[in-house]
């Protein structure tokens, strides 16, 4: 592999092969910029002048005017009014002005680094990625022309003892449009949304699904998993109101398993412990306990518990706590503490499984006096529900409250 | 200023809103008096009324003595009678669980802790200053005693105060 050109993303490319649109840059797993074979190479920026130094010996002569080339090229891009908008803003500014009052910002914020903003800093600006969307807005129907010449392919390309079904072949895939093959077989519409699941056309379910479609489970399948569902799982499924296939996709890890043991006047009995935690990795939570002589009851027990007893967590961001938190169960004594973005879950494992099912990325935990694995695992959810909400206390004083992170940036998250 | 005092009507306070009880006496001095209007003010209890020994009248729809009303009669402080003067508070509970959860004391009789401004502000942002641990729980209050009266942290940081840290209250 050449460290010229960096690995790609697998995830980035799945929409790159039918795109004919600009070219966008692969996401980075370097801070070096990309090398594309096809661009000649950036040239380094000058060294020996730094940002004061300019700023000092700044001249009016350093304020051009544009040339006549860069007014054609701005042509390109502007409408007329648009471009004498422009004119008339670079006359309305004295370049002995821009010369005398050019100053190095000082504000809180400020850029930290210098940047003409003409480019994509892999290590400094968001990646840009490949549009996720089927859509090609620059596809077009096939003219009579391109048609003839499909045919002329088809022809040419055609095998001594071409049969209908050849013909119908051809007639059936010839692609009507020119642009992205997923625009014309699979578009995307708010106005009319997917009528069928996939792998089902107008006239039911079929069996073989469309070459697009890449989907291993139809809606067929599913139910059969239902009916074959065991006792307990349908007890669940009923409690619950989640499918098979929707308990499947639940996030379960089993964190304790410990043998214990009764003693009765026959003799010792031994049977499995095991606690599990249960989530959908967006804000519910649950843990389950499960004992039984026959592990694999233990555990599918400990399971349905865990899903049956999820509740939501209070997240704040859908990443970290609210403030900081304590439980106590037993000798466990802990306290989970909320974290800035980035952050991530710099707790033990227990903690962090836990935060993982229930959709935390950012917190920090301490825990203290004893570390029993299973009071851990109480304790942990114990602090978790033992969350308050802000808007709850506000309302109790008699407050108004508002999260300033929502107040900057017009209210945008990111 | 008695911090022991003050130290007794933080537990009373704990152990009042504990119990559920919508109204309690503390003994009045000016301390207390300027604390618990400051508490009013950030809305953890409802009502601070100066009175006797005996509990002043109480409001006919809420319950809590509120110190005004339709025949209420406000006994003036004198001399004679400021010995016996309690003050009169309401407690709040919202959802059933108070308003004023937990208020502990941060100075204590034997070991006074100020803060400047600078520290203050670090601790607003939820560090630590000092001996002083950072306000991190939402809605957690700091009080202190300064120069212009008793202020809730913030309100220090915005006007440039600071002094003597007295209790946090959650």
């Amino acid at each position: 592999m050449s460290f010229g050109r960096p690995p790609r993303c697998l995830f980035c490319s799945f929409s790159r092969a039918a795109a004919n649109g600009p070219r966008v840059p692969r996401r980075q797993f370097q801070l070096s910029a990309a090398q594309f074979a096809d661009k000649p190479n950036k040239k380094p920026v000058e060294k020996g002048v730094t940002l004061k130094q300019l700023s000092e010996n700044m001249k009016p002569e350093d304020f051009k005017p544009y040339t006549k080339k860069e007014k054609a090229y701005l042509k390109k891009h502007y409408t007329p009014e648009q471009l004498a908008a422009i004119e008339a803003g670079e006359a309305a500014i004295d370049p002995k002005d821009m010369a005398e009052q050019f100053r190095i910002r000082k504000d809180p914020m400020k850029l930290m680094y210098l940047d003409d903003f003409s480019v994509v800093e892999p290590g400094i600006d968001k990646h840009v990625r490949a549009p996720e969307s089927n859509s090609d807005y620059n596809a077009t129907l096939k003219t009579e022309e391109d048609f003839i010449d499909d045919f002329a392919k088809f022809i040419s390309e055609m095998p001594e003892k071409a049969t209908v079904s050849d013909w119908v072949r051809f007639a059936e895939q010839n692609r009507m449009t020119i642009g992205k093959e997923e625009n014309e077989l699979n578009p995307n519409s708010s106005l009319v949304p997917d009528l069928f699941q996939p792998g089902e056309t107008i006239d039911g379910p079929s069996d073989k699904p469309h070459n697009y479609y890449d989907v291993s489970r139809t809606p067929n399948q599913v139910a059969k998993e239902d009916k074959e569902a065991s006792e307990a799982l349908k007890v669940l499924m009923k409690n619950t109101g989640y499918s098979a296939s929707e308990i499947a996709s639940l996030k379960t890890k089993t964190l304790v398993r410990k043998s214990v043991v009764n003693q009765t006047r026959l003799g010792k009995i031994r049977s499995e412990y095991v606690l599990t935690v249960a989530g959908n990795g967006n804000g519910l939570l649950g843990i389950g306990e499960g004992k039984s002589q026959e592990p694999p009851d233990a555990n599918i027990q400990a399971v349905y518990r865990a899903i049956r007893n999820m509740k939501p967590v209070p997240r704040y961001e859908n990443r970290t706590i609210f403030g900081d938190v304590t439980g106590k169960v037993g000798a466990v004594e802990l306290k989970l503490m909320s974290r800035p973005p980035g952050f991530g879950l710099r707790c033990q494992s227990l903690i962090y499984e836990m935060c993982r099912a229930a959709g935390i990325s950012d917190i920090a935990a301490r825990v203290e006096r004893a570390r029993n694995p299973m009071n851990t695992v109480k304790a942990a959810y114990q602090a978790l529900m033992s969350q308050r909400d802000p808007e709850e206390i506000a309302r109790a004083r008699g407050k108004k409250l508002v999260d300033v992170r929502k107040v900057y940036y017009s209210g945008r998250r990111n | 200023m008695s911090l022991v005092n003050l130290a007794h009507v933080c537990s009373h306070l704990n152990n009042a809103t504990k119990a559920r009880l919508g109204f309690t006496s503390i003994p009045n001095s000016n301390l207390h008096l300027k604390l618990c209007l400051a508490l009013q003010n950030d809305g953890f209890i409802s009502s601070v009324v100066r009175g006797g020994p005996e509990a002043p009248p109480m409001h006919n729809l809420l319950g809590i003595p509120t110190g005004h009303g339709e025949g209420y009669y406000v006994e003036p402080v004198t001399q004679i009678n400021v010995a016996s003067r309690r003050l009169w508070l309401g407690l709040k509970y919202w959802q059933s669980q108070p308003v004023l959860s937990k208020i502990s004391m941060v100075s204590k009789p034997t070991r006074r802790l100020t803060i400047d401004v600078a520290g203050l502000r670090e601790v607003v942002r939820g560090q630590k200053s000092g001996y002083i641990e950072g306000l991190r729980s939402p809605g957690e209050s700091l009080y202190l005693s300064t120069d212009k009266g008793i202020k809730e942290a913030r309100e220090c940081v915005e006007k440039k105060l600071g002094g003597l840290v007295l209790c946090r209250v959650l």
